[in-house]
């Protein structure tokens, strides 16, 4: 079947803040070319390492980030390294790099050095802070992408720390905008022939998951704080709940769904409902557990009090409930009867859901190279016409050197 | 006439999508903010809401005070900047025309709605699709559009515990709390969505064909959430919860700085600095900056995996000293020698943040009730065809008399009897 980016190259200069731009473009089809420092791109060897395989080919991170690459190597501080990239350059359609402003004027490869060879180059550029501004050549890390977006601040208990968000949320933000702004402009380039730059800041590429934090402090000047807004809000039905082996998450109060009705009906099923059933609560629930009343109690002290002691043990009765049963069973029942209850996956969880089991998500990839199929997650989307694809396994270090360098050759292209 | 400046910001600047068609039938935050960007790009966007049932953002908080109405949240204006607002009720047999009359129209059109709302309102893709062969539709559910549990429902925090990050944040011992905010929603599955609407532009534009897009926000998080379980079917060690740390880097954590004041001279309390030595000569500069040379001469510290070894002893010391530290000297100091470090900013501070301020990442855009306010710019600077957002969010049915006569094609007397049946209002 087509590929939608196929035809299309991409040249990835990237350091870990950018692996995940262009392996996005080369799921959909595009040639991704990987181009590495002799020694390779650090993330071959950050922990976790998979078993079994030899450094520096077994570093996690760079396995899943970089399938779907042929990979080289290039000293481009090098006179001849860099002479090469640039004849890579011409064949190019898209460049991303992740040069803060003072190494890429070092190295002589500015958007404006590129545009010299290949006038029409689509310029991708992913950095902590943007290639502009008093920070442009700070130093950064994913965690102070976190720190400084906003987001950091929200993440975490009240008695702790801010926590960072897991799993390089900072790099990924910064390469899901990136190949996004590449998009566009590959799209642009298709009508008019023009290249041009896209600029990516770690910093600014997550400040839209502050959520309302932004919005807040500029309509109403305060901040939010972390470790609030999951903690329980002491609405029956509402919030973290214990399972018999972890945690569901519930907004079983007449938000959308079937509400809480939907789930003292499911608490019936096994028979833990208790006096849920009986009156008073039957009238209470029928006529408080609403939208209207849960915000009045939320907020008004007074409403809350004449209240609390049938909250309280209608939450005490969902709390024993819950904690009876398993995460999965309280998850599928519920969401069967339309009560909004998520169970709060762990890796295993995931990798053993019906849901993605039932959509063939997962992916196994032969990776010939080193010896091992692995167990890739599969795309963010299913293209029907144009699906995107896992083909080859991540570039061994500078597994297609002698590859690429013979089409540089071949296609005649000269400096 | 054009209400909001569509068609006068076009004359100057190039934009992407100019003359492109988009039907937006989303809501919450992971559509919308994809339609946004869209938007953003120089696409006509129309919105098709209801009163009957609005999104349920334009009744969120936060919102000025005393403001009231549809029109106010800062949750819904920030996520529907560059669009048109039609109020057009779906669900009945006249809207329902109407609204196939608009995907004839769209080039594009995307739906975050379950598979239950979208058939409620008739808009399937095989309904779509014979109605405009050409299109691309992207329909992105909670699970995606087939599988066992393709029709639950649920909003971010459903979502979130779901695809993981609740069980991937914190630390062990502590709650799965997740990271205080539906977190996929805002960049991770509506930024997705926009590279797939545009690759299949992209197609489209090469070949004529439209096609369908299942986006599945659970399989769009997941992907973005995938390194430990990744590790964990391959062999690798089952994941444990660990805060701030990481496997591949230490010092790695934020660090709690004194307390300071802000620019107003107000207490500023609970400041913290945010510190990961990624490369080992990132962790000597550390030493020395800190003026404990002696620390990266330790031979508990001396390498990556000595560190991890003694980490908790290794964040003691960095802990000790921090707290005597100015958050600000200590960020420049450590800055100063090329460390990674940063201070965990607030809201307030991400606003008036220099480096934001600079770039003009934030737009402030004037708002017929909610006022000027600070938006979200765009996620990426395009240096010729830039993508920020320009006109505020629409009001509830702004364009409903500008959509139905001029896409439409409808007389003023229809209107008039259609509002009569609450088909638009």
């Amino acid at each position: 079947m087509a590929m939608a980016l196929e035809g299309v190259r991409v040249l990835d200069v990237t350091g870990p803040i950018g692996h995940y731009a262009s392996r996005m473009l080369a799921d959909l089809g595009a040639d991704v070319i990987k181009i590495e420092p002799p020694e390779g791109d650090p993330a071959r060897r950050w922990a976790p390492l998979l078993p079994g395989i030899p450094e520096p080919e077994s570093g996690s991170q760079f396995l899943l980030l970089n399938a779907n690459k042929r990979g080289i190597t290039l000293d481009l501080t090098q006179p001849h390294g860099r002479d090469l990239y640039l004849e890579l350059v011409k064949t190019a359609d898209i460049v991303i790099d992740s040069f803060q402003t003072a190494e890429a004027a070092e190295l002589r490869l500015t958007t404006e050095d590129l545009i010299a060879v290949k006038p029409d180059v689509i310029h991708t550029s992913i950095t902590g802070w943007g290639l502009s501004g008093p920070r442009a050549n700070w130093a950064y890390a994913d965690i102070v992408g976190c720190a400084m977006s906003g987001t950091m601040q929200l993440a975490g208990v009240q008695e702790g720390p801010p926590e960072q968000l897991p799993d390089m949320q900072g790099y990924h933000s910064a390469s899901i905008q990136a190949a996004a702004g590449a998009m566009g402009a590959l799209v642009y380039h298709q009508a008019t022939g023009e290249g041009q730059r896209v600029e990516v800041s770690m910093q600014e590429a997550m400040s839209m998951s502050q959520e309302t934090a932004m919005m807040q402090a500029d309509i109403l000047g305060t901040n939010r704080e972390r470790g609030v807004p999951m903690r329980g809000l002491d609405i029956p039905g509402l919030g973290l709940h214990e399972t018999a082996d972890g945690h569901v998450y519930m907004m079983a109060s007449g938000l959308a769904g079937a509400g809480f009705q939907g789930l003292v009906e499911l608490m019936e099923l096994t028979g833990d409902a208790q006096d849920l059933i009986e009156e008073p609560y039957v009238s209470f629930i029928d006529e408080k557990m609403n939208t209207n009343f849960i915000m009045a109690a939320l907020s008004d002290e007074s409403q809350r009090a004449a209240v609390q002691d049938t909250l309280v043990h209608m939450d005490q009765v969902v709390r024993e409930f819950t904690k009876k049963h398993p995460k999965l069973y309280l998850y599928e029942e519920g969401q069967a009867r339309r009560v909004l209850v998520g169970m709060v996956s762990t890796p295993q969880d995931i990798l053993d859901s019906p849901q993605l089991a039932g959509r063939n998500w997962f992916v196994d990839l032969q990776d010939s190279g080193r010896g091992v199929t692995l167990h890739y997650p599969g795309p963010q989307w299913d293209l029907h016409g144009t699906p995107a694809t896992l083909r080859r396994p991540a570039p061994l270090l500078g597994e297609h050197n002698d590859e690429v360098f013979a089409e540089i050759r071949a296609q005649g292209v000269t400096a | 006439m054009t209400t909001n400046g569509h068609s006068s910001a076009s004359g100057a600047t190039p934009r992407i999508l100019e003359g492109v068609k988009f039907l937006d039938l989303t809501w919450f935050g992971a559509g919308p903010i994809a339609t946004r960007t869209i938007a953003g790009m120089g696409a006509e966007v129309i919105r098709v809401e209801t009163e009957k049932r609005p999104d349920g953002l334009r009744v969120a908080q936060p919102r000025p005070v005393d403001a009231a109405g549809y029109n106010v949240s800062g949750y819904y204006n920030n996520f529907n900047t560059d669009k048109k607002s039609a109020t057009i009720d779906l669900t009945t047999e006249r809207g329902h025309e109407l609204g196939m009359e608009l995907v004839k129209w769209a080039d594009i059109m995307m739906t975050n709605f379950t598979p239950r709302a979208i058939r409620q309102i008739g808009m399937d893709w095989e309904t779509v699709k014979a109605a405009n062969p050409g299109i691309i539709a992207m329909y992105q559910p909670m699970q995606g559009m087939t599988g066992p549990h393709t029709e639950y429902v649920g909003f971010g925090s459903i979502l979130g515990t779901v695809c993981g990050i609740n069980g991937l944040a914190g630390s062990e011992g502590n709650p799965p709390v997740g990271v205080g905010t539906n977190y996929t929603d805002y960049v991770v599955n509506p930024i997705h969505a926009v590279t797939a609407l545009l690759a299949a532009l992209y197609h489209k534009r090469r070949t004529g064909e439209g096609q369908m897009i299942d986006m599945s926000q659970l399989e769009s998080s997941v992907a973005a959430l995938a390194g430990p379980l990744f590790v964990q079917s391959n062999g690798g060690d089952n994941y444990l919860r660990e805060g701030n740390h990481v496997k591949y880097a230490a010092p790695h954590g934020a660090y709690q700085v004194r307390d300071g004041v802000t620019a107003n001279g107000e207490p500023r309390p609970d400041r913290w600095l945010a510190i990961g030595c990624i490369e080992e000569s990132q962790w000597q500069r550390l030493a020395a900056a800190a003026g404990h040379p002696e620390w990266a001469a330790d031979a508990r510290f001396a390498t990556l995996s000595a560190r991890k070894a003694n980490e908790a002893a290794l964040d003691g010391l960095i802990a000790d000293w921090a707290r005597e530290q100015d958050g600000d000297a200590a960020q420049a100091a450590l800055q100063a020698a090329g460390v990674p470090a940063g201070l965990v900013l607030n809201a307030t501070e991400v606003l008036a943040d220099e480096q934001m301020v600079a770039r003009e990442y934030f737009r402030y855009i004037q708002h017929p009730e909610a006022g000027l306010r600070a938006q979200d710019g765009s996620g990426f600077k395009l240096s010729k065809t830039p993508c920020e957002p320009t006109v505020h969010a629409p009001l509830l049915g702004e364009h409903t008399y500008e959509v139905a006569t001029e896409v439409l094609g409808l007389t003023p007397e229809e209107i008039g009897n259609l509002v009569a049946e609450a088909v638009l209002f």
